[in-house]
């Protein structure tokens, strides 16, 4: 097909495609994996089964966002994609092994011949949920330093690995304020209000390590005007912080009102984290060693599937909505075997 | 072993684990939705209890088949970089729309037929039933798409060592590709019904005699009567195809090291590569002339004309018997339990064991056939385009050998949680179908 936008609009096109896949999978499957992470705190089968139920729906969907990111980077960007992906083998296979352990383990934990099996196949649910977490960040950390060597930056990796589980936990913990009620709902704000912590600290000890490990980085926030330009990201971010650590002390509301608020909060801090990183490391696709513009496919292929796209995606928008529509409100006790 | 060696055990375990579960999911959506329809037809409570069943192995296969695949498709990345490298410009495109047009589809609306019951009418659930069948077989088109693109590639050219697009048509529409497309999908069908008529004859053998087990096994019966014997006329016509297009693994699949006429349909043999000769051969005299040219003296090309070019014979050989094995199984299964429901309308507990025997011979069958078009396709990944060996990463051997035992030991102990699963729901199939949370709305509503 003839390509109708240059090379280089082409490239910025599929990178904002490949940066939105990459962001609705952190969030979207983010929750699932932080509702893994915040099982072993409940004991209960009835609550357990609750908490796999309001994510039984979604995950499959949620899942796939990762397949079109990767997919993307595969299809428009396949020269980082070799690069990335052999850099990052063996976290890459273990975080597959921990999805692989807990998508399966929605099905076998229900389906389980006995107590006892049905235990196993909730430590398969919380390792594998926990193993794909900690490889995420560990990846995020090892990317983020352009796979740098070294005891500092492995240290960085594992801090990373750290931070995304929290961040992960912390939004699995809003999802479970919106979608459970009792006791259970009371839980996911203790534990929404402990992770928040964290994920402050997270997100000030990245954004102080990226430009300390940077000049280019550095300049781009700090020199002027981008100082000032860039400023609402930084004060976006403080003032949700704050506004949730402050409402997250008086829930659950009466009436359960806001219930859906703390959630879509903590999209928004993914969302700025996001956008703080993709400004930082623009127009590099493998940080200071590649840009998307040098590792772009040919325009006739991408002009094929950006056709596609245009075509598919709204109708996978709206099909989500739909979805979520279908399944909104509270938890049921789903019968999922 | 060396890297590449252990780069290819690792794809295949992976895509031969993969292929399981959508090999059932893709005739299996089908096979819902016609219980669905049915039971809207009729107002039969038995379909809804076969679909009530038959869903639940569904999402249970549905899962193991995405976790699988999405490991698939990072492998593509880490151990075989010089394929996006080299042919990234038209395998992109085309896994692209896989995942646009299918994966998004089946995950999404999944959920509303597992789980949706309650909340949605019944048009709605029917129709989330249509949209992940419609799903699961455009994933399987644009794979076999890409994978026929690849064993007989065109629509294309080379720039810089590069391959560039030139006639999407072309490149969807190869010559192996309706061959190629429409024998997987029988071979689904096939998987489905004699696992749907493995299970149900368990079920029947236990004293499950509920209506709903007997309505499963006579739909599993009929396709695999009408199914197989289909099958059989398709594969002929696919081998006719890849005796155009890839003479050298047909020579391969024959066993046929030189070329000429009256050429012997063999039946056993054990392939020497050393020799280039065949021990212990049993054949038919002018058999695969008649078959592969429909004339006695008809001259088929053999490994002699493809020295250092073919792939290695032994495993293409004994993998297309395998498969022809089967499926020759299949056709008695499937003719025999026709002719039973027939004449007397119900099955022999001779029979019924038989296809309790049966469950997963679509399994062997599926893999013994990938292993013959896949292996068959060596030393190339691209036919003419790219080697195997040129597509290989560079991750160490070790790095590959650690991950590959993390593979195996994962998928083992996954397929015995899938079987025992799956025999265990049989077992209290009865339960399984009137759980109270899973009455559906009444059609109308």
């Amino acid at each position: 097909m003839t390509p109708f936008l240059p090379a280089d609009d082409l490239a910025l096109v599929f990178a904002a495609l490949m940066a939105i896949s990459v962001l609705a999978y952190v969030v979207l499957d983010g929750f699932d994996l932080g509702v893994g992470l915040l099982m072993p705190a409940v004991p209960e089968e009835r609550d357990r089964d609750r908490m796999v139920a309001s994510i039984g729906p979604f995950w499959d969907a949620n899942e796939t966002w990762l397949v079109l990111g990767v997919g993307l980077l595969l299809v428009a960007f396949p020269t980082a994609h070799g690069m990335v992906l052999t850099a990052l083998y063996l976290p890459v296979a273990l975080m597959l092994a921990g999805l692989i352990l807990r998508g399966v383990a929605f099905e076998f934990r229900a389906k389980a011949a006995t107590p006892v099996h049905k235990r196993r196949w909730d430590h398969a649910f919380i390792g594998g949920s926990a193993l794909a977490a900690l490889t995420q960040g560990w990846m995020l950390g090892r990317y983020v330093l352009g796979f740098a060597e070294g005891f500092g930056a492995l240290l960085f990796a594992a801090l990373s690995a750290l931070g995304v589980a929290a961040a992960y936990a912390f939004i699995g913990a809003c999802w479970l304020i919106w979608r459970t009620e009792g006791d259970l709902q009371k839980r996911a704000v203790a534990w929404a209000r402990r992770t928040l912590w964290v994920v402050a600290a997270g997100i000030v000890g990245v954004s102080v390590a990226t430009p300390l490990a940077s000049a280019r980085i550095m300049a781009r926030w700090f020199e002027m005007p981008n100082l000032l330009l860039l400023a609402p990201l930084p004060l976006a971010t403080f003032a949700l912080i704050a506004g949730l650590a402050a409402l997250l002390r008086h829930m659950p509301l009466p009436g359960d009102a806001l219930r859906r608020l703390p959630f879509w909060v903590a999209v928004g801090l993914f969302c700025l984290s996001f956008a703080g990183l993709a400004w930082s490391f623009f127009p590099y696709i493998v940080p200071e060693r590649l840009t998307l513009f040098q590792a772009a496919s040919a325009p006739e292929s991408l002009t094929i599937i950006l056709v596609g796209a245009a075509f598919v995606l709204p109708v996978i928008l709206a099909y989500t909505v739909l979805a979520w529509r279908v399944f909104g409100g509270k938890a049921m006790d789903l019968r999922y075997d | 072993m060396e890297a590449l060696t252990l780069a290819r055990i690792q794809f295949a375990a992976n895509i031969s684990f993969h292929i399981l579960f959508p090999t059932i999911t893709i005739a299996l959506g089908w096979v819902l939705l016609f219980f669905k329809l049915r039971f809207n037809a009729t107002g039969d409570g038995k379909w809804m209890d076969a679909y009530r069943f038959w869903v639940k192995v569904f999402a249970l296969s549905f899962a193991l088949g995405v976790v699988s695949g999405i490991t698939m498709s990072f492998q593509f990345g880490t151990n075989w970089p010089g394929f996006m490298e080299k042919v990234g410009n038209v395998a992109g495109p085309l896994l692209a729309y896989e995942v646009m047009t299918a994966f998004f589809l089946e995950a999404t609306f999944l959920g509303i037929m597992l789980f949706g019951w309650r909340r949605v009418p019944g048009w709605v659930h029917t129709t989330a039933t249509v949209l992940v069948a419609f799903g699961t077989t455009m994933s399987a088109f644009w794979i076999l798409v890409l994978n026929s693109w690849m064993q007989t590639p065109a629509g294309f050219e080379l720039r810089d060592g590069v391959v560039h697009a030139t006639d999407w048509w072309a490149i969807v529409f190869t010559p192996s590709m309706p061959y190629r497309l429409t024998h997987m999908l029988i071979a689904s069908g096939l998987t489905c019904a004699f696992l749907i008529a493995g299970i149900s004859a368990f079920r029947w053998l236990r004293g499950d005699r509920a209506p709903a087990v007997a309505a499963a096994l006579r739909t599993a019966v009929v396709m695999a009567a009408v199914l197989a014997p289909v099958q059989a006329f398709v594969g002929d016509q696919h081998g006719l195809n890849t005796l155009e297009h890839q003479p050298a693994k047909v020579a391969a699949m024959e066993g046929h090291w030189h070329t000429g006429g009256n050429v012997p349909l063999i039946l056993f043999a054990i392939p020497d590569e050393a020799t280039r000769s065949n021990r212990f051969e049993v054949s038919i005299p002018h058999g695969a002339s008649l078959i592969l040219t429909h004339s006695l003296d008809g001259v088929v090309p053999g490994l002699d004309q493809f020295e250092g070019k073919h792939p290695p014979v032994a495993p293409v050989f004994f993998a297309f018997r395998i498969m022809v094995g089967v499926g020759v199984l299949m056709i008695g299964f499937g003719l025999l339990g026709a002719w039973f429901l027939w004449r007397r309308g119900a099955l022999p507990t001779l029979l019924l064991r038989g296809f309790v025997a049966m469950t997963f011979a679509g399994w062997v069958a599926t893999l013994a056939g990938w292993y013959v078009t896949e292996i068959g396709r060596q030393p190339w990944l691209v036919t003419g385009v790219l080697t195997t060996a040129e597509a290989v990463g560079p991750v160490p051997a070790g790095a590959v050998a650690s991950t590959l035992v993390m593979y195996l030991v994962l998928y083992v102990l996954l397929l015995v949680a899938y079987i025992a699963t799956l025999f265990r729901l049989a077992a209290k199939g009865h339960v399984v179908e009137h759980l109270p949370g899973n009455q559906p709305l009444p059609a109308s509503a």
